[in-house]
């Protein structure tokens, strides 16, 4: 018979304090929380600001000051900017990205979901979109305003052509990704095309799906201010543009504060909806 | 009964040669029973399976079930696979229900036949969880549940196990049986462990590469005694089992000693 050691656990006497918790020690940032440290930057920027405008280091005319830029937003609320209310130029931004969103979104999931599983459609959409998407918005929005006049139809067709091709390759993307497993069990389980489109396909696309349209809505912004900067008369990038003119540098630092806040809110907006649609998104 | 007849599988690999990977292999599934393909990876045994789930044409021979020959995917056949597969978007109870939804059947009464079926593997309190959050061996209880749900004629499982730990393989090998037992089910399965194949298997494929084909075929009662006694140790313990291992040992050595000669 060989041994057999009994070992039992011996309780210490004394009563040990919390023992010290370790943790694997991380790569980069990981999970470390950084929302403190941000907004004590941005109350440095801000204080920085103040102390450089107040101190008068920098000529009047470049920097204003904190307050008058508040007081500027109080006094655009309510006398408004070149025969327009503050918030008829802020409406008219939003409606032409939204507007310009949504068809790119409803054209771009289905034509990008095709061209993924469609060998004739992605060889006959691939050469128009892969000519035109690498080219700047600006460098067509001459041709745009020449064929489809100086009004909103020229200015959302830019948009929209802007924001398609993201939305458009990432579907495509995302058909791409979809694991031949999931397809077979599907098929197995007695799933017909259209039912392995709906409950297989488009749902496995969707987070690559929706990291297209917040890339689309990053891009959208960037043309849309500056297709309002050329041909315009309404709008938050007209505003800047016309104030710019006149050196009101207090009204420019208000509309770049208000494109600010509403890209944030966009962006904020898109993260809720992967939050909500795609939650298992990269732990499966 | 499910019949395989010389079935044969030709590949194109990429440098253009052919590779032959399976080679006119012929057996026959009968009512209730239970076979188990065994070999090492290259064998064709996935291969096989393939093509009885009718993911993967065959270059010659038939694959015929229940006088019906196979042309393509089907909910007769239910697919348990290596990777569970399950939809991340969906619940424990709704990945179950899957088959019941593309079958047409209501909401109210494939989430009734769903629970019911998540008994039966012991998961009917994680109903409503999402698959990330089970373990390994849970989610493939749900990928068996969710496979036995539009109650197929036959199970086929592609080494359903072999990503497990092996106190959770024993555990689920006892479930399968149990399952096997209390259904009636026919099943192909495939592993490439021989304690696996014999405690499982009616019949033993046993499969050698190059071209894939059968080279030894065993008919087998552990399982039915573990399923009458449900003492799983005396089994894998007795002499009977032990040199039926040796043997079938000797025979994937044999083959792989002739490959490497050749």
């Amino acid at each position: 018979m060989s041994d057999i050691v009994q070992t039992t656990a011996v309780s210490s006497a004394e009563e040990r304090p919390q023992p010290r918790l370790v943790k694997m020690v991380r790569f980069g940032v990981g999970e470390k929380p950084t929302a403190a440290i941000s907004i004590a930057t941005a109350l440095a920027v801000a204080t920085l600001w103040w102390l450089v405008a107040e101190l008068d280091l920098v000529p009047h005319l470049f920097l204003p000051r904190p307050g008058e830029v508040l007081t500027q937003v109080g006094v655009l609320y309510y006398d408004g900017y070149a025969g327009a209310s503050l918030s008829e130029h802020i409406f008219a931004s939003l409606f032409r990205i939204v507007l310009a969103a949504s068809i790119a979104i409803a054209a771009g999931i289905p034509l990008g979901l095709l061209m993924g599983l469609n060998r004739w459609a992605k060889g006959i959409l691939d050469t128009p979109i892969e000519f035109y998407w690498p080219l700047p918005p600006l460098s067509y929005l001459p041709l745009m305003i020449i064929w489809l006049g100086i009004g909103e139809t020229s200015k959302i067709t830019l948009l929209v052509l802007a924001m398609f091709a993201p939305i458009c390759l990432s579907a495509q993307a995302g058909v791409r990704s979809l694991p031949i497993e999931r397809v077979n069990a599907a098929r197995s389980l007695g799933a017909r095309p259209l039912e392995l489109f709906t409950d297989i396909v488009l749902p496995s696309a969707l987070p690559e799906i929706l990291t297209g349209v917040r890339i689309a809505v990053g891009i959208g912004w960037g043309t849309l201010v500056a297709a309002e900067l050329i041909a315009s008369t309404r709008g938050i990038g007209f505003m800047i543009m016309s104030a710019a003119q006149f050196l009101a540098t207090d009204v420019v630092f208000v509309g770049i504060g208000i494109i600010a806040i509403c890209a944030f809110a966009f962006s904020a907006a898109i993260r809720f909806i992967e939050a909500v649609l795609v939650p298992w998104k990269g732990k499966l | 009964m499910l019949k395989v007849d010389h079935a044969s599988v030709f590949f194109a690999a990429r440098d253009g040669r052919t590779v032959h990977a399976l080679d006119r292999v012929s057996f026959e599934i009968p009512e209730s029973g239970f076979v188990v393909a065994l070999g090492a990876s290259g064998c064709g045994k996935s291969t096989l399976l393939n093509a009885i789930a009718g993911f993967l044409p065959l270059s010659d021979g038939a694959i015929i079930l229940d006088g019906r020959p196979v042309r393509g995917p089907g909910a007769d056949r239910g697919v348990v696979f290596q990777k569970d597969a399950l939809l991340p978007w969906k619940t424990v109870v709704d990945n179950v229900a899957l088959g019941l939804k593309f079958a047409g059947v209501s909401k109210s009464e494939r989430r009734a036949r769903a629970h019911e079926l998540l008994r039966l593997v012991g998961l009917d309190e994680f109903a409503k969880a999402l698959p990330y959050e089970l373990s390994g061996g849970m989610r493939q209880r749900v990928g068996i549940a969710r496979a036995l749900a539009t109650e197929p004629d036959i199970l086929l499982m592609d080494e359903p196990f072999g990503a497990l730990d092996s106190l959770t393989r024993d555990q689920m090998q006892e479930l399968l049986i149990s399952i096997w037992y209390r259904t009636a089910k026919r099943i192909f399965f495939i592993t490439h462990s021989i304690e696996e194949a014999l405690f499982l298997g009616t019949q033993v494929l046993v499969m050698s590469p190059r071209p894939g084909r059968v080279v030894a075929r065993f008919d087998l009662d552990f399982v039915r005694r573990f399923a009458a006694t449900g003492d799983a140790r005396s089994i894998k313990l007795s002499t009977e089992f032990a040199s039926l291992r040796e043997e079938i040992r000797a025979i994937l050595h044999r083959a792989e000693d002739f490959r490497s000669a050749a």
